[in-house]
């Protein structure tokens, strides 16, 4: 009885993963099997014509994956070192208390943030029509994945041997070079990690992407033009799943923007885990 | 390299580090006070309390419903979840071989990257669709307890793993089968540990959208679902609608209040998660 509780449900919660990909395979083969595989590389979305163009939204997730990477990691890791090395002890905790309270807010909120205070105050900076554009979408998602990233690599920092850093003091090597030759090498594997971690949550991002982004399908022109509005794999879902109807191929589209993001989460844990068995 | 260069140096690094983390500290902190600075014109207990009627379309104030049904959704996603959650951190530590053990650890590992609207996807076409559940209390509570079961799992895994083994090992020694080992002496050890695991999953439950937006919930109308196969509304998703509510100011200053009443009850479950470890820990 005990034994059979615990394999059936040790299989079926690791089934479940198998169970999630498959599906989504199944649910989204109409599509494959009318149009191939070449859609994925198409860049004009239009449901009605049945052109399912899935570059624009890769494109936008990969922005703003980068720019919230671009701006989150340095932040995070030179806040993370802050408390680490340079805060009394007493300061640290409480900073820390902060970043885990933060983590902690959930995405919905960061989306009414975007909303009525982010996108208001890009567009009377930028001049522009609309607020709601990639770089709005990339400050928000940095701002979400901050305190991941600090907490986790404060983690990385503290764990670092004291003996190590008063072996680079009698060196007499100064603050400077422990950092670049003693801290940062040394955390290092923990850092990569918050930043897949991070990356994988702002792939994976929904409401507050989906409020902020725009939700229009165009790839940037030119590349770096961060000032209009896009689509991410995330705000399309979001945007279309209530409107397509069931069984369609518009439906089964959608269902393969899931497929898509589930696999690249997928790679994505992969890459942490293999950094973990070796370190 | 003499002294003054290196002093130099290391004055010049230190301005750098100080210089990235102030906005890494700052902003978020401001973002904080600004939403309850926002929130406060509403704040109040009748707030907390009221039900809004249906026909006043969020524009009257209340969000007793709201905070019913997200309450409703996390505790009903944590009991789904825990049951497999223990079962399977059990398997893991008593019959799973080292290949298993590795092979869990990975799969848990890559469930917990998976973003949670490919759950509310998934949710939606095989319970909504397929099962004929419909928008459903029921539904989402499947999602969401699918959304905290690597949570769960990781956690009660690490809250095993701080039993001493010689414990286990003595009562292995005085004769104790599986079962009785796991009653008498793994869960007493380490109830704390779970609780802990449980809070955290309820305060991740309630801060999700993305996967009950589909499954569990509507706008308005309801205020205690009349069964499993009715929908709610929930916190989350109010905020999510009426934050897109752009032409009525009043209901923007709903949509900040419900935020504030959100972060604190996330919050407060994070609180008693982290006082209860702290308590485990002396």
């Amino acid at each position: 009885m005990l034994k059979w509780w615990l394999s059936a449900s040790a299989l079926l919660s690791s089934m479940m993963i198998v169970l999630v990909v498959g599906f989504l395979l199944q649910s989204s083969w109409p599509l494959l099997q009318q149009q191939g595989i070449a859609f994925v590389a198409g860049t004009e979305w239009y449901p009605f014509e049945s052109l399912y163009g899935m570059l624009p939204a890769l494109i936008g997730t990969l922005w703003a994956v980068t720019l919230a990477l671009l701006i989150a990691l340095p932040c995070g890791v030179a806040a993370a070192m802050l408390s680490a090395e340079l805060l009394s002890p007493k300061l640290r905790s409480t900073v820390r208390f902060g970043m885990e309270l933060l983590a902690g807010i959930p995405s919905v909120v960061y989306g009414l943030l975007g909303i009525w205070l982010l996108i208001p105050l890009l567009e009377s900076q930028f001049e522009l029509l609309t607020g709601r554009t990639l770089l709005a979408a990339g400050l928000l998602l940095a701002l979400m994945i901050l305190p991941t990233i600090m907490v986790l690599s404060e983690d990385a920092i503290s764990a670092v041997k004291q003996s190590h850093r008063e072996a680079a003091k009698n060196l007499g090597i100064g603050w400077d070079a422990t950092l670049w030759r003693v801290l940062l090498p040394q955390a290092w594997p923990g850092i990569r990690i918050a930043t897949l971690l991070s990356m994988g949550r702002a792939m994976g991002e929904t409401v507050a992407v989906m409020l902020v982004v725009g939700s229009i399908d165009r790839i940037p022109e030119p590349f770096y033009n961060l000032l209009q509005p896009a689509q991410t794999l995330t705000s399309r879902i979001g945007r279309e799943m209530a409107e397509a109807s069931v069984g369609s191929l518009h439906w089964a589209a959608l269902l393969f923007c899931g497929l898509m993001l589930a696999m690249l989460a997928m790679m994505i844990s992969l890459l942490t885990h293999r950094q973990r068995l070796v370190v | 390299m003499n002294t003054s260069r290196l002093q130099y140096r290391d004055t010049i690094s230190k301005s750098i580090v100080w210089l990235l983390a102030i906005p890494a500290l700052l902003v978020p902190t401001i973002i904080l006070g600004y939403i309850f600075w926002k929130a406060a014109p509403v704040l109040d207990w009748d707030f907390i309390s009221g039900t809004a009627d249906g026909a006043g379309f969020g524009v009257t104030e209340g969000i007793f419903a709201q905070l019913l049904g997200s309450l409703l959704l996390a505790v009903m996603a944590c009991v789904m979840a825990a049951p497999f959650a223990l079962g399977t951190a059990l398997y893991y530590r008593i019959y799973a071989s080292p290949r298993q053990q590795q092979l869990l650890i990975v799969m848990f590992n890559m469930l917990q990257g998976i973003p949670p609207i490919v759950f509310g996807l998934c949710g939606l076409v095989m319970l909504v669709n397929l099962f004929a559940w419909g928008v459903s209390l029921l539904s989402g509570a499947v999602v969401l307890a699918i959304v905290l079961l690597p949570l769960l799992v990781l956690n009660t895994l690490a809250a095993l793993e701080r039993i001493p083994l010689n414990y286990t090992e003595a009562g292995r020694a005085l004769g104790l089968d599986s079962g009785a080992i796991i009653w008498r002496l793994r869960l007493p050890r380490s109830w704390l540990n779970l609780l802990t695991g449980l809070l955290l999953a309820m305060a991740r439950a309630l801060s999700e959208t993305a996967p009950i937006m589909f499954t569990a919930t509507v706008f308005s109308g309801v205020v205690w679902p009349d069964s499993l196969f009715s929908p709610v509304t929930t916190l989350q998703t109010h905020i999510f609608y009426l934050a897109q509510e752009g032409n009525n100011p009043q209901v923007i200053n709903i949509a900040w209040g419900s935020a504030a009443v959100l972060v604190l009850l996330v919050a407060a479950f994070g609180l008693i998660a982290r006082v209860l470890k702290k308590l485990e820990a002396d």
